[in-house]
């Protein structure tokens, strides 16, 4: 158990009538970095999310938040983007969001205050008389993403932030967070957009039919998908290259570019070297490009959620 | 301000600001008063005044049927026959009514008097002509018997029974009384039905905008369903006390005006004692009798403080209910097979009304005042009548607060289980199984 460890989850246990949601789940988030929290729908992620947010209640286990055992005095300290998104249609903006800020303990004064410096940075500042049900799907989220972040949340959580925002919103959305991060603020990111998870999270967690399947930092996990997958890209024939190296290795595939020119996957097996490799390979044809295969969090994912 | 007092503010400030509460705060008296000059009218018949020709065969009736401006007497032309008469009743547009008195009607007791129309006669109308008719026809025998007029008189009293309690002389006359209670009790009902579906409809709004996953990640689901049963509970209370106060107005600047000095309220409430009224009418102004009747007999003090109570209890019980109904649903339209048991108790105790003040003392009115379910609109009704021995005891009151609060809380506590699974519960329509397990969980 670290210190810096924002949020430490142990031995979760929820339940509902027909099926177990969370089964035995152990986390820790650490302070100050995006946490990726990801997941098949219907994994669990969503009733995870409604346990730190104190919405359930778990059947077993405890969430501490900055060490102490969480309760309803640290909502003040978490700001919660739901994917279910919305706002009350009928009430004006402004109200709105001095409402919801003041949910959070923000004096109105205070809230009033970061809501015009926050409106001003989204190009929202003629919208405080307006009713949410006048606004754009995209003008609400931005609204909604404002009162989520405006109380200065040690932890945010934020389910599917990008999704359905156009690309101009969606890339100032994901600005934000990353101005966030650099604040130091604790970020709970839920989303399938593996892209944005690559961009923004320091960290990634799967979870698949209630139970944690895999936890580390994006380099750990992607270095423990690796399959010491190359591309070599060369100059002669398919079996030149084929019978260049004896044992060692094996051939994915092979495609032909042109007349001349190959691209080839290899798998290297146990202790084979790339190096062993190149040495038997150059005698035989002319190596254009190597390139080791990394996996992509997306390439994570679906191996880590179809082994299951 | 705490996050329950927050909310409770939002749910209040929402409502009183909009348009609809502003308009119902005038309208609701306008209408109250409206309905009051409505029935009183039409309890009083929209003619002023009865062209009536009469068929007098036995030629017996002429000097002694009691003729009136109101209920003017003609008599048909003696060289005519009945169905001659009649054809000249349909053609001549000034006679309203025609009286056919058989020949026989005056000496015998069998013989029917009929009284012919092209537009029905009101209840006051009819009641008045068989009143003409057996004062004429008794007159008749007094004269035909030989007795001595002021022998009759002094036989023929008219008396009111005075119904008074033997051991509390100020309980009396308590049917009359249940007018009043009746009309507290509509209120009750009204105001029940019509805040705690504002409660239904806010949580429904909250869930189908999903801002309610935000508010209870501040507050837990029970805080926000009590800060909306009490913010929308606070609502109907203020339209209650602007009702109060605009109707008051209304009523010593308006009614007045439009009804000039024999209007009387209880005249409308039923045609047999407004008839009783008129009659009296002739020695008593009503209006005054009536409203000293409402000033002293009433127990004002206690209905008012009791009609609070009650108020609040039954609404607190049905919101709860109706904020798990809003829960367990998506949209309005899937709240009726939940909403039918819940409206079955009310609308039985309003039909039990008529009974309960027939007999207030009875075991139908104790047990119906007792159960939570429909103590609000029946006890408000009882005590109305008067609290002592004659309707209800003060101890009867009391258990039925405190079984009413004892179903609130455990209503509250189970109904905040449903809604704290059903508000998190989309697209889904929620069954009695689906609210059982909730309960269960």
């Amino acid at each position: 158990m670290s210190l810096n460890n924002i949020i430490e989850i142990e031995g979760l246990h929820k339940s509902y009538p027909n099926h177990k949601a969370l089964d035995d789940i152990n986390l820790s988030i650490e302070e100050g970095k995006v946490f990726g929290l990801l997941g098949p729908n219907g994994a669990g992620k969503t009733t995870l999310i409604r346990i730190i947010n104190q919405i359930l209640q778990p059947d077993e286990g405890i969430v501490k938040f900055n060490g102490e055992i969480l309760s309803r005095k640290h909502s003040q300290s978490i700001g919660y983007l739901p994917e279910e998104r919305g706002l009350y249609k009928k009430m004006k903006v402004g109200e709105q969001a001095l409402y919801l800020a003041q949910l959070k303990g923000m004096s109105k004064k205070e809230a009033k205050e970061k809501l015009n410096y926050w409106f001003e940075k989204l190009g929202a500042s003629n919208w405080w008389n307006k009713k949410i049900e006048d606004l754009s799907k995209g003008m609400a989220q931005k609204i909604q993403f404002i009162t989520t972040v405006l109380h200065n949340p040690k932890v945010l959580i934020l389910d599917e932030p990008l999704s359905g925002l156009d690309p101009v919103n969606s890339l100032l959305i994901k600005n934000e967070i990353l101005a966030l991060k650099k604040n130091k603020t604790s970020i709970i990111l839920s989303t399938h957009d593996m892209n944005s998870v690559e961009e923004i999270c320091d960290e990634v967690a799967i979870i698949n039919n209630s139970k944690k399947i895999l936890q580390g930092s994006i380099s750990e996990i992607k270095e423990s998908y690796n399959e010491n997958l190359w591309t070599v890209k060369y100059k002669g024939t398919q079996m030149s290259f084929t019978n260049a190296v004896w044992g060692g290795w094996e051939m994915i595939n092979n495609e032909s570019i042109n007349e001349y020119t190959n691209q080839a996957e290899i798998k290297l097996l146990n202790d084979f070297t790339i190096n062993n490799f190149i040495k038997g390979l150059i005698d035989h044809v002319e190596i254009l490009e190597i390139n080791k295969k990394i996996p992509s969090i997306n390439d994570v994912f679906i191996k880590a959620t179809s082994d299951e | 301000m705490n996050k329950i007092g927050l909310i409770i503010s939002r749910e209040y400030t929402t409502r009183v600001r909009k348009k609809t509460f502003i308009l119902m705060s005038f309208l609701g008296p306008l209408l109250i008063v409206g309905f009051i000059l409505l029935t009183a009218y039409l309890s009083k018949g929209n003619k002023e005044k009865y062209e009536i020709l009469v068929v007098d065969e036995s030629h017996l009736f002429d000097s002694i049927l009691r003729n009136s401006k109101k209920y003017h007497l003609q008599w048909a032309p003696n060289d005519k026959n009945y169905s001659q008469i009649q054809e000249i009743f349909k053609k001549d547009e000034n006679l309203d009514l025609l009286v056919y008195l058989p020949v026989n009607l005056i000496k015998t007791n069998s013989m029917t008097a009929k009284c012919l129309y092209k537009e029905i006669p009101s209840t006051g109308a009819q009641k008045h002509l068989s009143s003409i008719i057996n004062e004429a026809i008794e007159l008749y025998r007094v004269s035909y018997n030989k007795i001595d007029i002021s022998t009759y008189k002094s036989i023929k009293t008219r008396i009111n029974l005075d119904v008074v309690d033997v051991e509390n002389k100020a309980n009396r006359n308590i049917q009359r009384k249940a007018f009043v209670g009746i009309a507290f009790a509509m209120f009750i009902y009204a105001f029940i039905f019509l805040y705690s579906v504002q409660v239904m409809r806010g949580v429904i709004e909250e869930k189908t905008n999903r801002i309610v996953e935000i508010i209870i990640s501040s507050v837990s689901t029970f805080q926000l369903m009590m800060a909306k049963i009490i913010g929308v509970g606070l609502v109907g209370i203020t339209q209650f006390i602007i009702w109060a106060i605009v109707t008051f107005i209304m009523s010593i600047t308006i009614l007045p005006t439009i009804i000039p000095n024999k209007y009387s309220p209880s005249m409308q409430m039923n045609s047999e004692e407004s008839t009783d009224l008129l009659n009296q009418s002739l020695n008593i102004d009503p209006s005054n009798e009536t409203l000293q009747f409402i000033i002293h007999d009433i127990q004002w003090s206690y209905l008012v403080i009791f009609f609070a109570l009650f108020f609040l209890g039954g609404y607190f019980l049905y919101s709860g209910l109706m904020a798990a109904i809003g829960a367990a649903v998506d949209e309005e339209a899937d709240t009726q097979q939940f909403l039918l048991p819940l409206t079955i108790p009310m609308v039985f105790a309003l039909t039990m009304a008529g009974k309960v003040i027939d007999d207030p003392s009875s075991s139908l009115a104790f047990w119906l005042s007792e159960i939570p379910f429909t103590s609000p609109i029946i006890m408000i009704i009882r005590i109305a009548m008067g609290i002592g021995d004659s309707s209800v005891e003060i101890w009867e009151i009391a258990l039925s607060l405190f079984l009413l609060a004892i179903t609130f809380i455990a209503t509250t506590w189970l109904s905040s289980k449903i809604y704290s699974k059903g508000v998190l519960s989309y697209g889904k329509k929620a069954s009695y199984s689906d609210l059982f397990k909730w309960l269960k969980s």
